[in-house]
């Protein structure tokens, strides 16, 4: 039974969920202080791309290794989202076109690439991989075993990190002033909150967690460098903090839906087993369904609750005379 | 350090700051060379000729640069009245989905039709005017954000588009011959629904795409839209103040769905000219034309050029040599991603200097009338 | 916190000092000086009311004690200690709050997480949030204060009077000893106003010192124990509540004299242009802003309607001018009845509108003054020919236009932000005149204007009469009335409740009707 198409799809669903959900979790804390930074993709993948480097050259035990390799890859992506945070923060540029050129600058033709190529990293499958951290006989338990113990440390941090910024967003005074930086930022001003401190740390959070996201590609999934390993996990990550309303723990519940639907693609192939336009609906549906639900609660009271930060994608400026 | 926003913006400025923008950047980018070990000024050689001089490099620049001044005017038509559409790219998908039906439809055996090619433009843009509607109606009726919902809508064209081809029996598909149910593909366009391109003799025979020449033409459209025609006024005055607008009576909400529809259609068109023009199918191919992002590139393309259409042709332009020196270079010496790089710096140059442009910067505390420091309590 | 008179009585027994005050304080903005060596002083453990008109400097005065302005002269003390504000935050930490007319709430929070917000000491303090604690704090303050509200309800659910107590519960939770509220029954029905002034007596007795700027002499009767009138800048007296009455009060608010005014009319007005029965409209606050407004104005004679700013000047405006719907009662050009919220049809019945805020709504700040000479008339056949432009016309009547009214401008191709104060307001004028108007309504508009470029307005004014258009001019400044009008009416919480010729006003009378002395509730 553990080789049923259901245990199999969950179970890879989880493993390609994650890095949606680390660059998710990143996105919506961004977004939560009121910055839109359409650039995850090029974060994850320079985060994949020097994880992938640290691990070649850190030569240490696994564990140490690894964790030095992902620590640089979370620094990696800190630094991409610097540079959006100082341009849209500081400077005040369009958050849009900055996003995009962050992509542009460090996507799969940019600095991801060139860096891959000139460390010549597409030579050798990485040196140190995540593995599953259960032993094979508790990986074996019917149904949750392939689910829910099959999974690498990865993972399971991903499912502390959810639990750690829906606590920090609603117990914490600190999480209390970003929703009010991202909401109302005038607001959270008169009140003696730092309004560009709190945003140039969650945009740099979120970077830090793109590029985590991107080393899961380099580290977990598929432990070599190929230029464009991501291979557009970062626009579904912004997509999915939108469907799940900038919850953290919706975030988690879209990001296994979504790998679940990836995963389901080759099983499906392998099995000779035709959707038709199933297959469309529901790849589609969710997207759908956010536009959907979207408009209609934008003039009512469930806006408030449901809709987008308010301040999301404007510039802050205090008016001082 | 303290801005103000400027009042005037001098038109030595204006030529001046994008201009020192570049020049950083080029600046810039060359560290970032060397820094790595390659030669800057070998490298950026390469780079020139490969997009505009080498021989056959202008007609390669032609095909990157045609769909980026589809969606580039898409962007610009948009954003100028503050409508953040970011749906180009799936709005650019939906006309090729269209317009391919139109050509598959229409087209026969023989030389180029203009009646397939003209159904096909218009194809283009009817589907893309739709795909651009949505967001438009949601924005003028239920002032849901249209940056989401436009993006949003990318996705569910990009499925749409695998699904014609990889997934269903559909009319897009080709289901003769033998690699027909291996390897899923579009239909073939029919001979006389492929457009024609100008030669231009001149450096041993340029071809300039059909599509590049109507984009020139869109170009012209909507710069006469913009500032010859009522409707234009009305949207300049709509982007530049809502309330304005209200006060001279001028109606938001028909405005909104029709820039929308602009923008969505030629975005469309430029859909159709990729199937019509260059690839002559329905390229459902995920490495294809799902990979190049034309529509994200184009609204890139559109900021530098602050959004005037003409200028828009022109970035396009040179941003398509610079992709097509990209692709074309690729190899053991020249570094990959180099391209990007420079792009992304050239592109955080231009944001950065337009602080510059619209507002003036000071340092240190604002100047302060004298008050004296907090003396002691008084008995 | 109880701080007897005892405890703050220094050793010596001598009495406490006042809890503020301001010295000679001056503050200057280009071409105005909103305070003029203005002295304020209030005590602790009293209701102090700041009285005046607009413009009198009233808000200026209490944007300086809470730190977000710096006076250009004067000193400051709390407590009899010299203090100096750098930003609002010093002030908020020597304990003074303001509870201000437009509420700094996040609105999808709920009513304890935005008092908590951003404070540093108690609860907020922790790093974990905990509600339950916060809640009760709040609803225990909101018990011992009056100040009914549900700790868990969230701001957008909450009507403008229980937001308010949301600010001023804030105010209290930090402990704010000197309280300051801004015009605060301008969201209040009557009975939540008495509500307030009961809390505002509680905080008093409590030794707290709660000051209140209002320009409604009821309020000031029925809460305040001393008042300081500010006129012009300056601070005129000091009175207590008690010993003042509404007359006296008024007197002191717009004392001025009668000055020679323009030169009385001899012709007679036409037929009537604008007539308002009964118009009601909703402002934008969920609340009725215009509350059955009659009106009626006829060809050639200039109606002027003063009163303080917020009683529903702008939404009426707007009203007439198409920009909102009224939503009772009836807005008639000639004999017949406009379309309510349709600019279009107001300027096809031949309404030109001059607004308040002239940058933000007058003209499209981006484009040309050419392009804003036509914002209305673009399309008729003299700008457009079918769906295109005629720019040669265009730009040949922005160059007219300029000369005619002598508009300083670098050319029709500039933009128009870059115009002054005067001539952008010449723009508009030149604009609105140019299509043949029959009614011309007109808001505020001299405001922040140099005398040369008043002047200028008013002769525009005097001459759109002469030649027959029906003039309503919408003014806070008294001396423009006076001298502008042929007949005045005073609007006062939403409706038009005197009118009188300018023969017979007397400055006395429209002060009270101004300050709501003809209000059943002052004494």
């Amino acid at each position: 039974m553990n080789n049923s198409l259901l245990v199999v799809v969950l179970a890879s669903g989880i493993a390609y969920g994650t890095p949606l959900l680390y660059g998710a979790l990143g996105e919506l804390l961004a977004e939560r202080s009121g910055v839109l930074n359409l650039g995850v993709e090029g974060m994850m993948l320079v985060g994949a791309v020097i994880g992938f480097w640290t691990v070649q050259r850190v030569h240490a035990n696994t564990g140490l290794s690894l964790a030095v390799a992902i620590g640089a890859a979370a620094v990696a992506g800190a630094a991409m989202a610097l540079i959006h945070a100082f341009l849209v923060i500081t400077l005040r540029a369009s958050q849009i076109v900055s996003g995009l050129a962050l992509t542009i600058f460090a996507g799969a033709a940019g600095l991801s690439s060139y860096l891959g190529n000139d460390l010549n990293l597409a030579d050798a499958p990485a040196r140190n991989q995540f593995h599953p951290i259960f032993p094979a006989s508790v990986q074996n338990w019917p149904v949750v075993g392939p689910i829910l113990f099959g999974q690498n440390v990865l993972v399971y941090a991903s499912w502390a990190c959810v639990v750690a910024v829906s606590l920090y967003l609603t117990r914490t005074r600190a999480g209390l002033n970003v929703r009010a930086v991202g909401e109302s930022p005038a607001a959270a001003d008169a009140m003696g909150i730092k309004v560009v401190a709190y945003r140039y740390a969650h945009t740099l959070a979120g970077g830090a967690f793109a590029g985590v996201a991107g080393a899961t590609f380099t580290l977990a999934i598929t432990p070599q460098w190929v230029s464009g390993i991501t291979g557009g996990a970062g626009w579904i990550a912004i997509a999915l903090v939108i469907f799940a309303f900038w919850r953290p723990a919706l975030c988690l519940v879209g990001a296994y839906f979504f790998g679940a639907l990836q995963a389901l693609s080759p099983q499906l192939q392998a099995r000779e087993i035709r959707l038709g336009p199933t297959e469309l609906w529901t790849n589609a549906l969710p997207y759908v369904m956010t536009v959907v639900v979207l408009a209609l609660v934008s003039s009512s009271g469930a806006r408030r609750r449901l809709g987008a930060p308010a301040s999301l994608g404007l510039p802050y400026v205090r008016e001082e005379r | 350090m303290r801005t103000e926003r400027r009042l005037r913006q001098p038109r030595w400025l204006l030529v001046a700051v994008p201009a020192c923008s570049l020049v950083f950047a080029f600046f810039a980018s060359g560290v970032v060379l060397l820094a790595t070990g390659h030669d800057a000024l070998s490298s950026y050689r390469l780079i020139f000729d490969a997009a505009f001089l080498n021989s056959g490099a202008l007609g390669q620049t032609l095909i990157a640069a045609t769909p980026l001044a589809f969606t580039g005017l898409a962007a610009a038509a948009a954003f100028r009245m503050r409508l953040f559409n970011i749906g180009g790219e799936g709005q650019l998908y939906v006309g090729a989905i269209t317009a391919a039906a139109a050509g598959l439809y229409l087209g026969g055996k023989g030389g180029p039709s203009a009646f397939a090619i003209a159904a096909m433009v218009a194809a283009g843009c009817a589907g893309g005017a739709v795909w651009g509607l949505i967001p438009g109606i949601l924005r003028a009726f239920f002032k849901t954000n249209e940056i989401i919902t436009s993006l949003m809508l990318n996705y569910v064209a990009a499925y749409l588009l695998t699904y014609l081809i990889f997934n269903t029996q559909s009319y897009w598909r080709e289901t003769k011959g033998f690699n027909a149910t291996v390897f899923p593909t579009g239909k073939t366009l029919p001979d006389s629904a492929l457009w024609p391109g100008a030669t231009i003799h001149l450096r041993g025979g340029i071809v300039l795409p059909l599509g590049a020449g109507i984009a020139v033409l869109v170009a012209v459209l909507l710069w006469a839209l913009y500032s010859r025609t009522r409707f234009g006024l009305e949207a300049q005055v709509l982007g530049d103040s809502p309330r304005a607008a209200r006060y001279a009576g001028i109606r938001t909400r028909r405005k909104i769905l029709a820039v929308m529809a602009i923008s969505g259609a030629i975005a469309g068109l430029g859909g159709a000219s990729q199937v019509g023009d260059f690839r002559h199918t329905l390229d459902a191919d995920p490495n294809g034309l799902q990979k190049q992002y034309y529509g994200y590139t184009g609204i890139v393309v559109a900021a530098l050029a602050r959004y005037n259409p003409f200028a828009v042709v022109l970035v396009a332009f040179l941003v398509g040599g610079l992709q097509n020196a990209g692709n074309t270079l690729q190899g053991a010496d020249f570094p990959s991603g180099l391209v990007g790089v420079m792009q992304g710096i050239i592109l955080f140059s231009a944001l950065g200097g337009e602080l510059l442009v619209r507002y003036r910067v000071r340092f240190g505390r604002a100047a302060e009338s004298a008050i004296p420091p907090a003396t002691e309590p008084a008995a | 916190m109880q701080t007897t008179e005892e405890e703050r009585r220094g050793a010596d027994g001598a009495p406490p000092p006042p809890a503020v005050t301001m010295r000679g304080i001056t503050k200057r903005f280009p071409g105005v000086v909103a305070n003029e060596r203005v002295d304020f002083e209030a005590a602790a453990g009293e209701v102090h009311a700041l009285l005046g008109e607009n413009g009198a400097g009233k808000s200026t005065l209490s944007n300086i004690l809470t730190g977000l302005y710096r006076p250009d002269d004067g000193e400051i003390f709390v407590d009899g200690r010299q203090v100096h504000f750098h930003a609002p935050r010093d002030a908020l930490e020597a304990g003074i709050s303001m509870v201000h007319q437009h509420f700094r709430l996040v609105e999808p929070f709920t009513v304890a997480e935005n008092v908590v917000l951003g404070d540093h000491r108690g609860e907020g303090r922790t790093f974990r949030l905990r509600h339950r604690a916060i809640e009760l704090r709040v609803a225990g303050l909101s018990a011992r204060y009056g100040l009914a509200v549900d700790p868990r309800a969230r701001i957008w659910q909450l009507s403008l009077g229980e937001q308010q107590r949301v600010e001023i519960l804030k105010a209290l939770y930090r402990e704010a000893r000197i309280l300051i509220l801004d015009e605060p029954t301008a969201v209040l029905t009557p009975q939540e106003a008495e509500v307030l002034f009961g809390t505002m007596r509680g905080m008093a007795a409590e030794g707290r010192t709660v000051i209140f700027i209002s320009h409604k002499l009821h309020e000031v009767k029925a809460v305040a124990d001393r008042v300081t009138v500010l006129r012009g800048g300056r601070s005129l007296a000091t009175v207590p509540a008690a010993e003042a009455t509404p007359r006296s009060l008024a007197a002191l608010m717009v004392g001025r004299e009668l000055g020679g005014g323009g030169e009385t009319r001899a012709r007679a007005p036409g037929d009537v242009v604008l007539q308002l029965d009964g118009v009601w409209t909703q402002g934008d606050r969920g609340d009725a802003a215009v509350r059955g407004a009659s009106l009626v104005v006829r060809s050639g004679e200039i109606v002027a309607v003063g009163g303080v700013a917020g009683n529903g000047q702008r939404e009426l405006a707007e009203t007439i001018a198409g920009m909102r719907a009224p939503s009772k009662g009836s807005v008639r050009i000639g004999t017949r009845l406009l379309r309510g919220g349709d600019p279009r049809a107001a300027i096809a019945a031949g309404i030109a509108y001059v607004p308040e805020d002239r940058l933000g709504t007058g003209v499209a700040p981006s484009l040309s003054i050419a392009s804003n000479l036509v914002l209305k008339s673009y399309r008729g056949p003299s700008a457009s020919r079918g769906p295109f432009l005629r720019l040669g016309r265009i730009r040949a009547n922005a160059v007219e236009l300029i000369r005619r009214y002598r508009i300083a401008a670098p050319g029709p191709a500039a933009p128009a932000r870059l115009l002054s104060g005067g001539n952008l307001q010449k723009v508009v004028l030149a604009r609105e005149f140019s299509g043949q108007p029959r009614l011309l309504l007109a808001a505020s508009p001299t405001r922040g204007l140099d005398v040369g470029a008043i002047e200028t307005v008013h002769a525009y004014v005097r001459d759109a009469a002469a030649e027959g258009v029906a003039v309503l001019l919408i003014s806070e400044d008294l001396d423009e009335i006076l001298t502008l009008a042929d007949r005045i009416a005073v609007m006062y919480e939403g409706a038009i409740v005197g009118e009188t010729t300018r023969a017979e006003a007397s400055v006395e009378e429209l002060g009270l009707l101004m300050a709501g002395g003809q209000d059943p509730r002052a004494d």
